[in-house]
């Protein structure tokens, strides 16, 4: 016991000590956070810019809804439109000169009010920020809201009474409904579950080859027969593969631990600053949809992703030591490895149809096939309730996987150990396995 | 009887195209200098990997101070060598040994003070420099011998196996080796090496175990190896070309068996049969100027020539040195 722990301090010690290791567990967080929050923060960026109320209105309507529209769009901005009242025929010319105004760069468009407008049909914007979602948004609810106003006024309600009426903010609230009860979701819930399943699949593969490399160099620099004229080849690779995934552990616990620290505490900072003005509301209501995603992780989804990673873990980084007992070099190793490398490829190339479509038999499937579980089970857990038995099935064919990955490597790790020159082929592979 | 250190009996190791190892017994007496003599491929790293129970045998026991080689505890009082040396680079030489100390059951303090003893005396440490803080890739060949060298012998062990301990050892390096042996033995350890140069082999070992193609060829102390075939050496030296006359005297195969140019002088051994006075009466009378004629103890080399050549394993035997 004593000489299986020395072989998992010095694996555990040697990784942690690096510095390599302590800059990417510190930096991972910060990567993170400017891979997922970073453009969610831009998208919810509602604010419209203020050159987008330097336009000219081209007021056709004969109701002076030009003028309502400009103070509609005038509420929260400096910048004053330019309104132009034309009779109907005169339109073309006015557009025309609007143009001018646009290609000279002292305007951003022009907005044309005529009686489609009235009847409440259309309205038309020309202008070089048609794209900007914000600034369109704020142009729509500017006109639908000056129109609105000018018929209640023709119904007889006095102005004060329109605003007072106007005047108000919904917020959604968003519940889902599972077989596990309430739950609130949102961007968050999706974001986690991805994050849940990229962060598992960089983790095994980041390892497994850590793993690899680690008995390669033991062969290459011929430390392997030192070492297991001391131990059993068995406890040799059960201290490197549970050292490295301690320190796999360490590194994943760093990056949850702060990335959850930064999700509660710097995120909302960041979301308030970056908010201001009329849009601070659906911006606010954003980023407390992506938070509430958050506590949706329950003890049992901890639990259950803990299990898969382990899992995972184990079987790929077996894996990973039987290819590398068998190769003689780290660039042997990489054609060697690709098989292995292929199985994780494949589960990461499927984490997104099974994100968009949790629910769907191909979901069910590859959250059931033993490589690709450790990552595809997690993420559907955190995106929906999966059923009981599919998870109990997928823990059950996992721990079978391993055993079978264990038993294997243990053979061939045993016999490559001290084999060098030409790889062996798949045949002479099989006779390995009976050597034991 | 003779307390062993090391008691192999009938052991035989089969790979799927050859046989490594084929019904060999061997024993080594505790405190002995044992080498392991054979052409390169005989089946001496095989047979050294059995004992330390890297690799198993397919048949036959092998027993260390009397218990299987298997029992917990017994490869603790082993310290190895193996032939291609080799430690982790990137790895801080205290951290390296410190960790080999422990594989053997020795950690700690006292683990520690040993590694600072071991590297005073290897000059790892100086007043000037210490090592032990650097990295092991940092280290010239010599200095990294040197820490596998204290890697091997940390935990004190009472059986020292070492596999071609002198390959690719500088002469310092070499003869540091040599002391250390014969301190071990001083000390009543048991040393067991493998070498295919038998200049050190007759220099060092006690005994000797001459093994080919995976079988012993003869095994016993070195003394007794020698007497057994002393007698039937003769070496001998004229002074210029030996003339024609001469010339046929060494090519009579019912006098000389066989004939060892060494530049200085000839090494002939006898023919079944024929004597050194006669083989001198008739240089004599073919009016050789002989500087030298001698009835020597073979060596070593020679004996293994004679032996492993009349197995047939010639080829081996194109890397002696």
């Amino acid at each position: 016991m004593g000489k299986l722990k020395a072989i998992i301090r010095r694996e555990y010690l040697e990784r942690v000590r690096t510095k390599w290791f302590v800059i990417a567990t510190l930096l991972g967080p910060l990567l993170f956070l400017a891979m997922t929050v970073i453009p969610v923060l831009f998208v919810s960026r509602t604010k419209a810019s203020p050159s987008s109320s330097n336009i000219t209105i081209i007021d056709a309507t004969g109701a002076a809804l030009g003028k309502r529209v400009a103070q509609a769009l005038q509420d929260t901005v400096a910048v004053k439109p330019v309104v132009t009242t034309v009779p109907l025929q005169e339109i073309a010319a006015a557009e025309s000169l609007a143009t001018k105004a646009i290609i000279a760069e002292q305007r951003q468009g022009y907005l044309i009010l005529d009686t489609a407008t009235m009847s409440g049909r259309a309205a038309r914007y020309t202008g070089r920020n048609t794209s900007t979602v914000p600034d369109m948004r704020r142009m729509d609810d500017a006109v639908q809201k000056a129109l609105l106003e000018l018929r209640l006024e023709g119904a007889g309600i006095s102005a004060a009474r329109i605003d007072s009426l106007t005047k108000f903010n919904v917020q959604l609230d968003k519940t889902q409904l599972s077989s596990k009860g309430r739950e609130k979701s949102g961007v968050g819930g999706a974001i986690v579950g991805l994050l849940v399943a990229f962060l598992l699949y960089i983790v095994l593969l980041l390892y497994g080859q850590t793993v690899l490399r680690s008995v390669i160099e033991e062969k290459t620099t011929r430390v392997a027969e030192v070492v297991i004229s001391s131990v059993r080849p068995e406890i040799l690779l059960a201290g490197k593969i549970i050292g490295i995934g301690a320190v796999a552990m360490t590194q994943l616990g760093v990056w949850i631990g702060s990335s959850a620290w930064l999700g509660a505490n710097v995120v909302p900072m960041l979301v308030k600053r970056s908010v201001t003005g009329d849009n601070a509301a659906a911006s606010a209501r954003t980023s407390s949809e992506l938070m509430s995603g958050l506590p949706s992780f329950s003890f049992g989804l901890i639990g259950a992703v803990l299990f898969f990673f382990v899992a995972g873990y184990v079987f790929y980084s077996c894996l990973y030591a039987a290819v590398g007992s068998t190769v003689n070099s780290e660039s042997e190793a990489q054609q060697a490895a690709t098989p292995v490398a292929m199985l994780l490829i494949v589960s990461a190339i499927f984490i997104q149809p099974v994100a968009l479509a949790p629910q769907s038999t191909l979901a069910s499937v590859m959250s059931m096939l033993p490589f690709a579980a450790p990552i595809m089970m997690p993420m559907r857990m955190s995106l929906i309730a999966v059923p009981a038995w599919e998870i109990a099935v997928s823990m059950i064919g996992m721990v079978v996987a391993c055993l079978a990955a264990i038993w294997f490597s243990a053979r061939i790790y045993r016999v490559g150990l001290l084999m060098y020159g030409k790889r062996p082929t798949v045949r002479e592979l099989f006779k390995w396995l009976r050597y034991a | 009887m003779v307390d062993l250190a090391i008691d192999i009996r009938g052991v035989t190791k089969r790979y799927a195209e050859h046989v490594a190892v084929r019904d060999l017994s061997l024993q080594v007496p505790r405190g002995a200098v044992y080498g392991l003599l054979g052409p390169n491929g005989a089946g001496k790293t095989t047979t050294i990997r059995m004992i330390l129970d890297i690799i198993a045998p397919d048949e036959g026991t092998i027993t260390l101070f009397g218990k299987r080689h298997t029992d917990t505890g017994v490869l603790d009082r082993v310290g190895y060598l193996p032939e291609e040396r080799g430690l982790y680079k990137k790895m801080k030489v205290r951290d390296v040994l410190k960790f080999l100390a422990e594989l053997k059951g020795i950690d700690g303090s006292e683990a520690e003070r040993r590694i600072e003893a071991w590297m005073e005396r290897m000059s790892l440490k100086t007043v000037d420099k210490d090592w032990g803080n650097s990295k092991v890739d940092e280290l010239s060949r010599g200095m990294q011998q040197k820490v596998q060298f204290i890697g091997t012998l940390i935990h004190d062990p009472d059986l020292v196996i070492l596999d071609e301990p002198f390959s690719g050892l500088d002469p310092i390096n070499a003869q540091a080796l040599k002391d250390t042996v014969v301190e071990l033995k001083a000390r009543g350890k048991t040393v067991i090496f493998s070498t295919h140069i038998m200049d050190n082999a007759e220099k060092l070992c006690d005994s000797i175990c001459i093994i080919a193609q995976g079988q012993k060829v003869l095994d016993g102390a070195v003394s007794d190896v020698k007497a057994a075939h002393a007698g039937r050496t003769v070496a001998v030296s004229f002074d210029g070309a030996p003339g024609s006359a001469v010339d046929a005297i060494l090519r009579d195969t019912t006098l000389i068996a066989s004939m060892d140019d060494q530049n200085r002088f000839l090494e002939l051994e006898l023919a079944d049969g024929a004597s050194s006075s006669e083989l001198l009466q008739r240089l004599v009378h073919a009016g050789a100027s002989l500087q030298r004629f001698e009835r020597v103890q073979p060596s070593l080399h020679r004996i293994f020539l004679e032996k492993v050549g009349a197995t047939g394993v010639e080829a081996g035997m194109s890397g002696h040195g």
